[in-house]
C-alpha cells in the first residue's frame, strides 16, 4: 500500500502542498483529481524522490522508500519523456534494465508489450519517427515494462485519440486486476467516472474529498433535476424562477436544488410545460461533485 | 541494483547510442581522413628520400668520386658511376635517361636541360675536392692540414649538455599531448553538456531518476561518453602512430615512454576534472542556446591552462610551477614539467593529491548541483539554488 501522510511543500511564497493526505492499496485503481495547480504532479513526483518534501512523508507497505523500492515503481510523467533518436526496443530494453531487469528478460517483455499495443513493426524505428499517439504507447510501456507493484501516471489521457484512450484504460485495468496499486491524474472526469470507483480530489494542495465515486455522489447535498421536453423551447428556466438553472437549452433542462427538496411541485411544473420526454432526478456526477467542492 | 550496475547501464547506453550515431561515424572518419592526409600527402610531395644520381663517367673514375659527390651534396643523394668507352656512348646514355651528367676526363663535365642543378654544383664541388687533395698531397700538405685551411683552425663544439636537448623533445611532446587533452576536453565535454541539455530538455530525466540517483546517472554518463573519447582518440593515435614511419618528420623522443605515461595518467585525471565540471554546468540550463553559456567559465579556465602550457614549452617559469599545483591547470602544466626535468618529486605527489581530492568533491558538489538543476522546472538557475534544492 502507498501512503502519502501529510505532505507539505512550499516554493518559496507558493504552497504546492498542504498536508496532502491518502491511500492507494494494491489491487486499487485511484483518480487523482484537482484543478490545474493543485499540487498533483508534485505529489506524485515526491513518491519518486523527484521533488524533497519540506515535511511529512510517503511510505510504501509501512516504510520508507530507498532506492530498491522505488524499482518496483513505474512513473509516467505529465511531460513525457523518452531519447527521441533511440530506437523503440532498446529504448525500452533500456529502462526495463535501470529497473534492475536481466537484458534477456527485459527483451522479452519489451516484444509482448510492443506485441499488446500493436507496434511490433515499429520495434527498429526511432522513437521520433513514430507518431504522437503511438510515441504515448512507448511511454506507457516504458512505465509498465518491469511489471510494476505501483504505476503512477500522470494525465496518461492526455492527447490520446478515442482508440488510444480505450487502449489505455484497458491495461490500467487488467494491471489493477493482476494487483498493482494505481494512480492516475486527469481531467476527463466523464472517463474517471467510467474507470474507476475511489477517486482522491485535492484543492490547494490538501485533499478536499476521498472515497468512492457513488458514495461521494450520494453524500452530496445537492441533486440534479433535468427535464427534456418534446419542444425546442429555450425560456423553459422561467418557469422555475427559485431554484439554480445549470443549463436550459432547446427543450432541455438542467436544475441544481437541495437534497431535501420536495419533488412533487417540481413534477407538477415540468408536466405544465408541455409533453415531457424524459424526467430524472439524480446525485451530482463526478463533475459535478469535483466544481461544487473545488469551488467552495 | 548496486550503484556500479546503474552506472554501467547509463555509460553503455551513453557508448552505444553515440557510437552507432551516424554524427560520430562520421566525425570519426572525417578527423581519420584528415590525420592520415596530414601524414601521407607531405610524404608524397614532400619527399625527403635522398635522390639518386648516376653520373656517366667517360676514361677513368677518380679515386674516391663517389663518396666525394655524396658529401659535397649534403648527403642528399645515393651516387652512382657507370663507364663509358667513349663521350658518343655517354652522351647517347644521357639522352636515354640512363645518366644524368657525364665527366669526360678529357675535362669535360657533360650536362643537358634534365640535369638537376644541384647533381651539377656537387660533381663540380666533388672534382675540386679531389683536385685540391691532390695537389696538396703533390705539395707535402696532409689531409688534417687542408680541412684546417678550410676551416680557418676552428671546429665547432656544442655546449649544450646532452639531457637539455632531450628535455627539450619531451617538453615538445608532452605539449602535443597536452594539446590533444585540451581538443578531447573541448570535443567530449561538449558531448557531456549537450547530453546532460538533452535529457533535461526531453524530461526523460523524470523517468530516468525514478530508478538511478543523479550522481549515478552524472558518473555513468561521464564514464560512457569519457570511454568513447578516449577509445577515439586512442583509434586516432593508433592509425597515427602506424603511418608515422611514411614522413620522418616527428621523431619520438628518448624518454617517451615514461612521459607518455605520465600524460596518459594527466590526461585521465583531467578529463574526469572537467567532463564531471562540464556535466554540472548542463545540469543548470534548461535550453540547447545556454549552453556555451553556461560552460563558459569552464571554458575559460581550460583556455588559460592551454595558454600557460604554450607559452612554458621552452622551459620553466613560476606560472607554470604554480599552475602545476593547481587542480584546475595541472592535467596541462604538470606533464610538461615532468618531461622536462623540472618537477621535484614531491611536487608531483602534492599536485596528485590535489587533483584526486579535487576531482572526488566536484563528482560530491555537482552530483548534488546535477540533481538539484535537473530537477528545477525551466530556465537558467544559479547553482546555489540547485545546491540547495538537492535531495541527495
Amino acid at each position: 500500500m502507498l501512503e502519502i501522510d501529510r505532505l507539505e511543500k512550499r516554493y518559496g511564497d507558493v504552497v504546492a502542498l498542504d498536508g496532502c493526505s491518502f491511500n492507494v492499496a494494491r489491487g486499487q485503481l485511484l483518480g487523482f483529481l484537482g484543478p490545474n495547480g493543485s499540487g498533483k504532479t508534485t505529489t506524485m513526483r515526491s513518491v519518486f524522490s523527484l521533488v524533497r518534501p519540506d515535511s511529512g512523508a510517503v511510505r510504501w507497505n509501512g516504510a520508507g522508500i530507498d532506492s530498491d523500492t522505488r524499482l518496483r515503481f513505474g512513473y509516467m510523467p505529465e511531460q513525457r519523456g523518452l531519447y527521441p533518436r533511440m530506437k523503440v526496443n532498446a529504448q525500452l530494453i533500456y529502462f526495463g534494465r535501470l529497473h534492475g531487469m536481466s537484458r534477456g528478460k527485459a527483451a522479452e517483455a519489451t516484444d509482448q508489450w510492443l506485441d499488446r499495443l500493436g507496434l511490433s513493426d515499429r520495434a527498429d524505428s526511432r522513437l521520433e519517427q513514430l507518431s504522437h499517439g503511438n510515441q504515448q504507447r512507448v511511454q506507457l510501456a516504458a512505465a509498465l515494462i518491469h511489471d510494476p507493484d505501483l504505476l503512477i501516471l500522470d494525465e496518461p489521457f492526455s492527447g490520446l485519440d478515442p482508440i488510444g484512450v480505450e487502449d489505455m484504460m484497458e491495461v490500467l485495468t487488467e494491471r489493477t486486476e493482476r494487483g498493482a496499486a494505481v494512480v492516475f491524474s486527469s481531467h476527463q472526469l466523464d472517463l474517471v467516472e467510467d474507470l474507476c470507483e475511489d477517486v482522491v480530489i485535492i484543492a490547494a494542495g490538501k485533499v478536499v474529498l476521498s472515497g468512492p465515486i457513488r458514495e461521494l455522489r450520494a453524500r452530496s447535498s445537492h441533486r440534479y433535476l433535468s427535464i427534456e421536453l418534446a419542444t425546442n423551447r429555450n425560456d423553459l428556466h422561467r418557469a422555475f424562477p427559485e431554484y439554480e438553472v445549470v443549463e436550459s437549452n432547446d427543450g432541455r433542462l438542467r436544475l441544481r436544488v437541495d437534497d431535501d427538496t420536495p419533488l412533487e411541485p417540481l413534477i407538477h411544473a415540468a408536466a405544465e410545460l408541455g409533453k415531457v420526454r424524459q424526467f430524472s432526478y439524480t446525485p451530482p456526477n463526478l463533475s459535478e461533485v469535483f466544481r461544487e467542492v473545488v469551488e467552495q | 541494483m548496486s550503484v556500479w550496475q546503474s552506472i554501467f547501464l547509463v555509460a553503455a547506453r551513453d557508448f552505444r547510442e553515440r557510437v552507432t550515431s551516424r554524427a560520430f561515424q562520421m566525425s570519426t572518419a572525417i578527423t581519420i581522413l584528415f590525420v592520415v592526409a596530414w601524414i601521407i600527402v607531405p610524404a608524397i610531395f614532400f619527399d625527403n628520400e635522398p635522390a639518386e644520381w648516376t653520373v656517366g663517367i667517360v676514361g677513368e673514375e677518380p679515386v674516391g668520386f663517389t663518396t666525394a659527390v655524396e658529401t659535397a651534396s649534403g648527403y642528399a643523394a645515393i651516387v652512382d658511376t657507370t663507364s663509358f668507352p667513349d663521350r658518343v656512348a655517354a652522351e647517347d646514355a644521357m639522352e636515354s635517361g640512363d645518366v644524368q651528367i657525364v665527366v669526360d676526363s678529357a675535362g669535360k663535365v657533360l650536362i643537358d636541360g634534365d640535369t638537376d642543378d644541384q647533381l651539377q654544383v656537387s660533381v663540380v664541388a666533388a672534382l675540386a675536392t679531389l683536385e685540391v687533395a691532390d695537389r696538396a698531397d703533390e705539395l707535402g700538405i696532409g689531409v688534417t692540414e687542408i680541412s684546417e685551411i678550410f676551416t680557418g683552425g676552428y671546429e665547432i663544439e656544442s655546449v649544450a649538455p646532452v639531457s637539455e636537448e632531450d628535455s627539450e623533445r619531451n617538453r615538445i611532446f608532452a605539449f602535443f599531448v597536452t594539446v590533444v587533452l585540451f581538443m578531447s576536453i573541448v570535443t567530449y565535454g561538449s558531448w557531456i553538456l549537450i547530453g546532460v541539455i538533452e535529457e533535461k530538455t526531453n524530461r526523460v530525466v523524470e523517468v530516468v531518476l525514478g530508478t538511478v540517483r543523479p550522481h549515478q546517472l552524472l558518473a555513468g554518463k561521464v564514464l560512457g561518453i569519457g570511454l568513447l573519447g578516449i577509445a577515439q582518440v586512442l583509434a586516432i593515435g593508433i592509425i597515427a602512430m602506424v603511418l608515422m614511419p611514411i614522413q620522418d618528420a616527428f621523431e619520438i623522443p628518448s624518454a617517451a615512454g615514461s612521459v607518455l605515461a605520465w600524460a596518459f595518467v594527466w590526461y585521465i585525471l583531467g578529463f574526469a576534472f572537467y567532463a564531471v565540471a562540464y556535466a554540472a554546468a548542463g545540469s543548470l540550463v534548461s535550453r540547447q542556446e545556454e549552453a556555451q553559456n553556461a560552460a563558459f567559465p569552464l571554458t575559460m579556465m581550460l583556455m588559460a591552462a592551454y595558454f600557460i602550457a604554450s607559452f612554458s614549452i621552452t622551459g620553466e617559469n613560476p606560472v607554470l610551477r604554480v599552475a602545476s599545483l593547481l587542480p584546475i591547470f595541472a592535467p596541462m602544466t604538470m606533464p610538461l614539467r615532468i618531461a622536462g626535468g623540472d618537477a621535484a618529486a614531491w611536487e608531483i605527489a602534492l599536485s596528485l593529491t590535489l587533483m584526486v581530492m579535487a576531482t572526488y568533491g566536484l563528482i560530491r558538489f555537482a552530483g548534488r548541483v546535477y540533481s538539484g538543476g535537473l530537477l528545477q522546472g525551466v530556465g537558467r538557475v544559479k547553482w546555489r539554488e540547485a545546491f540547495r534544492a538537492s535531495n541527495v
